[in-house]
């Protein structure tokens, strides 16, 4: 097959033709598997502005990324690091080579699935597009040991050309999901790269992992190149999320409670016969947990009636996990073990708090900062009281009002003159006075740590 | 009045414990003195004059690190003020301490009782003891002191005794900020080009006629002669209390201040703003707020406007009586108001260490300011401050930083509930403790399992290998 033959018309890649035995790749077989996928990999362009959170220093750089298409109408996939906090990335191009020539489109970034580190992105056109992409084998799993071909993009340098590189599969991981680890390092170009079998299935992409805790965002990242398998992102594709730059409101269900594994050594300090659950080790005050009586000590042994029985730390995601996909205000039985009783709890769930990263801000050209909203889960990791209203300074421009006034990121900004600041909404309406009444002078009431104090601020109208 | 800035000092101040010694050639060019003669004999005779009463001070310190105590040796500098053998030098130096080694002028060397130590205000008191008198130096009036005038430094600077160097003031009154884990609430500093290095600290800093107007304590690392002595008037208060008490004992009413200018430009502005005022303290509950304007305390008017006026604000707090009510006039949106509130003690300036070696973990007393800090409700709680690599605490997932609530049911009040509970599990043989800790804003519980604990292992290759 060659590439021409699949141009005039949109063209599912795959590559079944392989012979499937041996321990390694023909170079025929690699040489296949290149010719049929690459057309879908891109290169994809944008740049991206990175803030230090302590000095609120921003560098902007321009930065590229590979990227697989996997709809003819273009719906791509690509690395999740492009969506952080602290980072922002905008002017996505989408290159596309097909028979040598280039084909460019803008390109909009979608919410990130909050279970994998991969990003979405949809390509803008004013006509209908049919383009290569490639389809998935779902249902493929990969074995220990097994050889697997990755695609990928070299660097500018070498004009983007595109590569193949092979590698196995050193281990198989199950939870919280089916994911594989890969033997070798993986070269920057070759991060989001399918990755295919020796039956010529695409059947994942690779990437590198993170971790989100229940009630917050934590990374973990361990260094070892991963192979996501493609039914974990099936469901992405096939209804893909909406476009980033509307913030919804996370419509996951929460419980409010951190946990650690029943491991063996603590079933026998409680003396408790078997292994397996989950301790509540912090409950948020005013959580579904809180409202319902969950303490620290109780131990989660079943959850909507399914048993937990969680030994290693990585299972409290797959908890995590189940907690999410229920319906926020649904009511869930919870069995706990108090005291060595059992005890079974009906929970209302609530809302998932939203994480920083998505909170509304408001940036202040006179005075020189971004403020944003204080989320729910910045209370939590500030370990802020509900006393504690107002905004929470982001980012400070470098010579400006609020920089002379010695404000810094992490500042909590409480009242502005004789305004009290409870949230955003109350900044802006301040910052909308300010703007018309151009006082010579501000005086802010701050909390920084622990500690309250006074801060002035002259305004450069 | 020293004009007032805006620049944040956040520079690194040091204390000098390390004597690493750099020596570099410097060549003098002959008959470049262009002191007079009349300067020449007052700084020879100054020097000589409390030359006899230095001291060449070496501490064996007590330090926590990594999870386990041990001791370091160190060099510092002092100065003796009464025939009897009273010395005085800085707590960093002696503070912490397990004996200290006392060199005088004579080379003679003697062992020092620690009299007391008062690290609010960096200050201790050594005592040694003979049958003959020692000599001793005169203070001076900080007060009189003014920028420009010559002063002399003396001390060990690396570990160099009977050093002198020379230089002036170049700031009578600096305000430094809390640096470094070291805050000097209750003064400002005098500020000397005079050179001062590590082992300078607790030397004193003698003005022209040989008397000792400040403790050299502080410098600037990576700048230049940028030294900080604490002013003698200060000094003496503080030395006294020592002498007569052992310690120093201050009143709190749970008030942060702030300079004026934080608030208005308008210089008619009379009192000190009220930033914060802890949470429970008496003061709250009095109903003085963030915002207020202390302007009277008891009789005595109070004012700051710039931020080096306001270690006179907290020292006139710390010098009310312990316990007993004083009235506040503040101000608060024009009106005049006045709320009586009693006295606090002050709280420790920082908590106890203590070691606990089986479990490899070192802990210190949390002081109601760590307290706060930590946003714990009531001030319960040690603070993990070290683990050792490998140890039982390290490997059963306590972190420095980490405080520890409970153990097995029991809530941990203060250091002392912690050892007695740890004295009996180690006692008992206990094999299973459950420690309940804060770390961050979340809560864990950690399980500690000595029956596998390295020391145990240890035992058993010891005894495999006795034949």
């Amino acid at each position: 097959m060659s590439i021409k033959s699949f141009l005039p018309f949109a063209l599912c890649l795959s590559v079944l033709l392989f012979s499937g035995s041996g321990f390694s790749f023909e170079q025929e077989m690699l040489q296949r598997a290149y010719d049929t996928i690459s057309p879908a990999l891109c290169v994809l362009t944008f740049t991206q502005e990175t803030t230090d959170p302590r000095s609120g220093e921003q560098i902007r750089q321009n930065g590229f990324a590979v990227a697989l298409n996997v709809s003819a109408e273009g719906l791509l996939l690509t690395n999740g690091h492009l969506q952080r906090d602290n980072v922002q990335s905008f002017n996505f191009r989408v290159t596309f080579r097909i028979d040598g020539k280039e084909q460019s489109y803008p390109a909009v970034l979608l919410k990130k699935p909050d279970d994998l580190n991969v990003s979405l992105l949809r390509l803008q056109s004013e006509t209908p597009l049919t383009l290569p992409y490639v389809r998935f084998s779902t249902d493929a799993g990969l074995s220990l040991g097994e050889p697997v071909a990755i695609l990928g993009i070299m660097g500018e340098t070498l004009d983007f050309n595109r590569a193949i590189q092979e590698d196995r599969i050193i281990s198989v991981l199950d939870a919280p999901r089916s994911t594989y680890c890969l033997g070798g390092q993986l070269k920057m170009g070759f991060v989001t790269g399918p990755v295919i079998n020796r039956r010529g299935q695409v059947v994942g992409v690779t990437g590198f992992d993170l971790a989100v805790a229940e009630g917050g965002e934590f990374f973990s990242r361990s260094g070892v190149p991963l192979v996501y398998q493609a039914s974990l992102f099936e469901k992405h594709i096939a209804s893909p999320p909406d476009q980033t730059q509307e913030s919804v409101e996370a419509e996951e269900a929460w419980l409010g409670v951190f946990t650690q594994p029943l491991k063996e050594e603590f079933a026998r300090y409680w003396n408790i016969p078997e292994a397996g659950g989950l301790i509540v080790s912090t409950v948020i005050p005013d959580s579904p947990a809180a409202a319902v009586g969950i303490v620290p000590g109780d131990i989660i042994r079943a959850f909507d009636g399914h048993p937990i029985r969680a030994i290693h730390d990585r299972d409290v995601l797959a908890f995590t996990q189940m907690v999410k996909e229920k319906a926020p205000g649904s009511e869930v039985e919870i069995t706990l073990l108090r005291n060595g009783e059992d005890l079974a709890l009906t929970a209302t769930l609530g809302h998932r708090p939203r994480a920083a990263q998505d909170a509304d801000e408001y940036e202040d050209e006179h005075l020189g900062m971004v403020v944003r909203e204080i989320t729910r889960d910045l209370r939590i990791l500030l370990n802020l009281g509900e006393e504690v209203q107002g905004v929470i300074v982001r980012r400070v421009v470098s010579g400006s009002a609020a920089q002379a006034a010695r404000i810094q990121p992490g500042l909590i900004i409480m009242s502005m003159n004789s305004a009290t600041i409870r949230d955003l909404d109350d900044y802006k309406e301040a910052a909308q006075f300010f703007k018309q009444d151009k006082p010579d002078e501000i005086t802010l009431f701050v909390r920084a740590g622990a500690q309250t104090g006074f801060l002035r601020l002259r305004p450069r109208w | 009045m020293m004009p007032h800035t805006h620049v944040p000092l956040s520079v690194r101040l040091r204390h000098g414990f390390s004597y690493l010694l750099l020596l570099s050639a410097v060549v003098l060019a002959g008959g470049c003195a262009s002191l007079s003669g009349n300067t020449q004999d007052r700084v020879l005779a100054a020097r000589n004059r409390v030359a006899p009463a230095l001291v060449h001070i070496r501490p064996v310190k007590e330090v926590f690190v990594s999870g386990k105590r041990t001791e370091v040796l160190t060099v510092g500098s002092g100065f003796i003020i009464s025939a009897d053998g009273y010395i005085v030098t800085n707590e960093h130096v002696a503070g912490e301490s397990s004996e200290v080694w006392c060199i005088l002028s004579d080379n003679t060397e003697h062992e020092a009782r620690v009299v007391g130590v008062d690290p609010y205000t960096d200050v201790a008191v050594l005592k040694i003891e003979a049958d003959r008198p020692f000599p001793y130096v005169r203070w001076g009036d900080s007060d009189a002191i003014e920028a420009g005038q010559m002063v002399l430094a003396m001390g060990s600077p690396h570990g160099l005794a009977r050093s002198v160097s020379l230089g002036i003031i170049s700031v009578r009154d600096r305000y430094l900020e809390n640096a470094s884990g070291m805050s000097s609430p209750y003064n400002n500093w005098i500020q000397t080009d005079a050179a001062i290095n590590p082992g300078n600290s607790g030397g004193p800093l003698v003005n022209l006629k040989g008397d000792v107007v400040g403790i050299n304590a502080r410098m600037l690392s990576g700048a230049e002669n940028l030294g900080f002595a604490i002013p003698a008037n200060i000094a003496r208060q503080v030395v006294t209390q020592i002498i007569d008490h052992g310690s120093v004992r201050r009143s709190a009413l749970g008030l942060v201040f702030q300079e004026m200018t934080s608030k208005t430009d308008d210089p008619s502005a009379r009192g000190v703003v009220i930033a914060d005022v802890a949470p429970l303290s008496a003061s709250y509950e009095a109903g003085v707020r963030p915002g207020d304007i202390l302007i009277r305390l008891g009789n005595r008017p109070m004012h700051a406007r710039h931020e080096e006026e306001l270690p006179a604000v907290r020292k006139a707090v710390a010098d009310l009586p312990v316990g007993e009510p004083v009235t506040l006039v503040l101000e608060r949106g024009g009106e005049e108001m006045s709320f009586s509130v009693v006295t606090e003690e002050e709280s420790a300036y920082k908590g106890r260490n203590a070691e606990f070696s089986e479990w490899g973990f070192t802990l210190v007393e949390l002081t109601p300011d760590l307290a706060r800090r930590a946003q714990l409700p009531g001030h319960t709680g040690v603070l993990v401050s070290g683990c050792l690599p490998g140890g039982l605490a390290a490997s059963s997932g306590l972190t420095p930083g980490d405080i520890i609530l409970k153990l097995d049911d029991t809530p941990v009040a203060s250091l002392s509930d912690f050892m007695n509970l740890y004295k009996s599990v180690q006692e008992n043989r206990k094999a299973l403790t459950m420690l309940f800790v804060q770390k961050g804003a979340l809560t864990r519980f950690v399980l500690i399992d000595q029956t596998n604990s390295k020391s145990s292992i240890l035992d058993r290759e010891v005894l495999d290998h006795v034949d």
